[in-house]
């Protein structure tokens, strides 16, 4: 049995058209961690908020724990939330925040003690739990309101885009600070975030949502091997999928610019007989220059003209136009290009992906095969 | 960093500033000199400028005072405003305090039309009201009570208006976090939206205390017993009987004006922060 269950939730503003949030369906596990990915106003900071009851859900019903929770005030439905602005109380210290829901649980002075005394060393607050938020950096704020949420033992864990307030560097390493704290307490937890590497990286399962409606709910590599859609393949995954508007014809497929390649028996059964126009998505990554590769797929191999580049340290990035589209590929540090030179590439047949031109649709769907 | 040319003006303005300040400060200054002085030493130095010297410290130099606290009641008026001004500050930072915050927080229909009639409020003179307001009490049986006092001046339309500024910045998340903290709305007002706003606290009380400090009009037609008579009641009465002497009637001003100038000077910053500010908050 699930722990959180959404059936049909919807979500309709007063004086709106049409629904900020549509037909919302998922079942999470207990313990899992699940993430909210999608642009700016997709809908999932408002599914959020009807989770921890801010919103009211005005269809379909939503359970925790077996429960119907539609109607029930936030602070009986054992959950902890986590804001984007850290909502910390701004006249309280460190430790006086952290207490102050247990307080009011009417919980005991000594084991009051006792856990803010654990959440301050896990959390790496012990020096600075006699001052104010204002004297605290934004890294510190977001470990206060970490600490507020976990002292409460509360079933559920919400995280309103909890890092989006905070520098590069930091918002990695707190990236798995609440990775750690996630295993160690066993919360199920939803966390929302418009950044897909944090999703990616911390995430059991990741929900994709664009204009209230869910694309696709799966595991990170799920996701990002066989997206449902255009949108998904997009979303996911940085640099993003090239994409290019092809014609298939047999096992011919044929770019805006005139290049062609020929299918492989493997990509020509995915695409099940079907032909016409449609958009060919490719991931940086899986355009090769190396040599092994261009041994094995030279037949195909496709030419172009670097027109920029990124040097990653790690990796290379280079760019070019390709099919009458911009198109990216990513690299070994050690193939290195410069501007304006000619490069040689293939496409990794078992990579490519197939969507209908007008709905987005993935025509290959998820098999065994990858 | 200031240029030189800055500096300069600063320094003009700082003198222009000062000598301004001492056209206003005579008055007071020479009062207070005065208040300590038998009436024969306040008309001889009157043309001169030891009108603004306080004479040496002597056996008698607190005379007037002595006199105005030994015979009149005005020490016990002078408490009496002081418990109707710590009345009035509690009851008008809960009352206005709620009405601001739910018309900043609470949706309700009409309410920025409440706001608007809330101001316009404000707009009619305290004379025209006070007629109303006296004959309720009246009614009410109230005259010459603290409550039938106290009652009408509760509620401010400025003081509602102060706090529904501060309070519309107040963050909404801080709200919804308190409510998963297990605090309910009532105990968020007292613990949360009150000391989150200090300043503009600080500032209702200073002008509500100044209100019935300098009150006249109101206290004059409610009371009519002198056990709770206010201060500037007792000001009037005692300087215009004709047995007070001039030096007196200075003293008993001097003893009115003190508990404004320390008020002011105590939270001058808190009222200038909180009539200019915009409530933006930091996390």
């Amino acid at each position: 049995m699930s722990f959180i269950e959404f059936r049909n939730i919807c979500k309709k503003y007063p004086g709106a058209e049409k629904n900020t949030v549509d037909g919302f369906n998922l079942e999470i596990q207990e313990k899992e961690f699940i993430a909210f990915v999608g642009p700016s106003g997709c809908g999932k900071s408002t599914t959020l908020r009807m989770v921890a009851g801010f919103e009211e859900i005005t269809g379909g019903d939503l359970y925790i724990d077996g429960k119907r929770v539609n109607e029930m005030a936030p602070k009986d439905r054992g959950i902890a939330m986590v804001f984007q602005n850290y909502a910390l109380y701004p006249h309280m210290t460190v430790e006086k925040n952290i207490a102050y829901g247990l307080k009011n649980m009417k919980v005991p002075a000594a084991e009051i003690k006792k856990k803010v005394d654990w959440a301050v060393k896990i959390l790496g607050l012990e020096e600075y739990r006699l001052r104010k938020p204002k004297n605290l950096s934004g890294g510190q704020r977001q470990r206060v309101a970490l600490g507020r949420a976990i002292v409460k033992n509360q079933k559920v864990f919400l995280m309103d885009e909890p890092l989006s307030n905070l520098d590069a560097k930091l918002r990695v390493s707190m990236r798995t600070e609440i990775s750690k704290l996630h295993r160690e307490l066993g919360a199920t937890t939803i966390y929302v975030t418009h950044d897909q590497v944090e999703a990616m990286t911390m995430a059991d399962r990741i929900v994709i949502m664009k204009d209230g409606i869910v694309q696709q709910v799966g595991a990170p590599l799920e996701l990002y091997n066989h997206p449902a859609n255009k949108f998904v393949a997009g979303f996911i995954g940085s640099p993003q999928m090239n994409f290019f508007d092809v014609t298939v014809k047999g096992n011919t497929v044929s770019f805006a610019d005139g290049n062609q390649l020929i299918l492989e028996k493997g990509a020509l059964a995915k695409l099940n007989g079907r032909g016409g126009e449609m958009i060919l998505g490719i991931r940086g990554e899986d355009l090769k220059l190396d040599a092994q590769n261009m041994e094995l797929y030279g037949a195909n191999s496709q030419r172009a003209v670097i027109t920029n580049t990124e040097v990653m340290g790690n990796e290379n990035n280079l760019y070019f136009t390709f099919g009458g589209s911009q198109a990216v590929a990513r690299v070994s540090k050690y193939e290195i290009s410069q501007i304006g030179d000619e490069i040689e590439f293939v496409f990794m047949p078992s990579k490519m992906q197939f969507f209908d031109k007008k709905t987005g649709e993935n025509y290959i769907k998820n098999d065994a095969e990858e | 960093m200031l240029t030189k040319k800055q500096k300069r003006i600063n320094w003009v303005l700082v003198i222009f500033l000062l000598v301004l300040s001492i056209f206003f400060l005579f008055p007071v200054i020479w009062m207070l000199a005065n208040s300590f002085k038998p009436d024969a030493a306040i008309t001889a130095d009157m043309n001169s400028v030891a009108a603004f010297i306080p004479p040496m410290p002597q056996g008698n130099f607190f005379e007037n005072y002595v006199t105005i606290i030994k015979d009149t009641s005005f020490l016990r008026y002078m408490g009496n405003t002081l418990f109707y001004a710590a009345v009035m500050i509690v009851l008008g930072i809960v009352v206005n305090g709620l009405a601001g915050y739910a018309l900043a927080k609470i949706p309700f229909p009409f309410s920025d039309k409440w706001l608007l009639i809330i101001l316009m409020l404000q707009i009619v003179p305290t004379e025209t009201v006070i007629t109303i307001h006296f004959l309720i009490i009246a009614k009410a049986g109230l005259l010459n009570t603290v409550l039938g006092y106290v009652l009408p001046m509760i509620v401010n339309p400025f003081n509602i208006y102060l706090f529904r500024q501060v309070f519309v910045s107040l963050p909404d998340d801080v709200y919804e976090a308190a409510q998963l903290d297990f605090c309910g709305p009532v105990k968020y007002f007292f613990t949360m939206v009150l000391p989150m706003s200090k300043t503009v606290v600080a500032t209702v009380g200073v002008f509500t205390f100044l209100n019935v400090w300098n009150d006249y009009l109101w206290p004059a037609l409610v009371f009519t017993s002198g056990d709770l008579l206010t201060a500037q009641i007792g000001l009037n009465a005692i300087t215009s009987n004709e047995n007070t002497t001039m030096g007196q009637t200075l003293a008993v001003i001097t003893m009115i004006t003190i508990p404004v100038i320390i008020i002011y000077s105590l939270f001058s910053k808190q009222i200038v922060e909180g009539v200019t500010s915009t409530g933006s908050k930091e996390g």
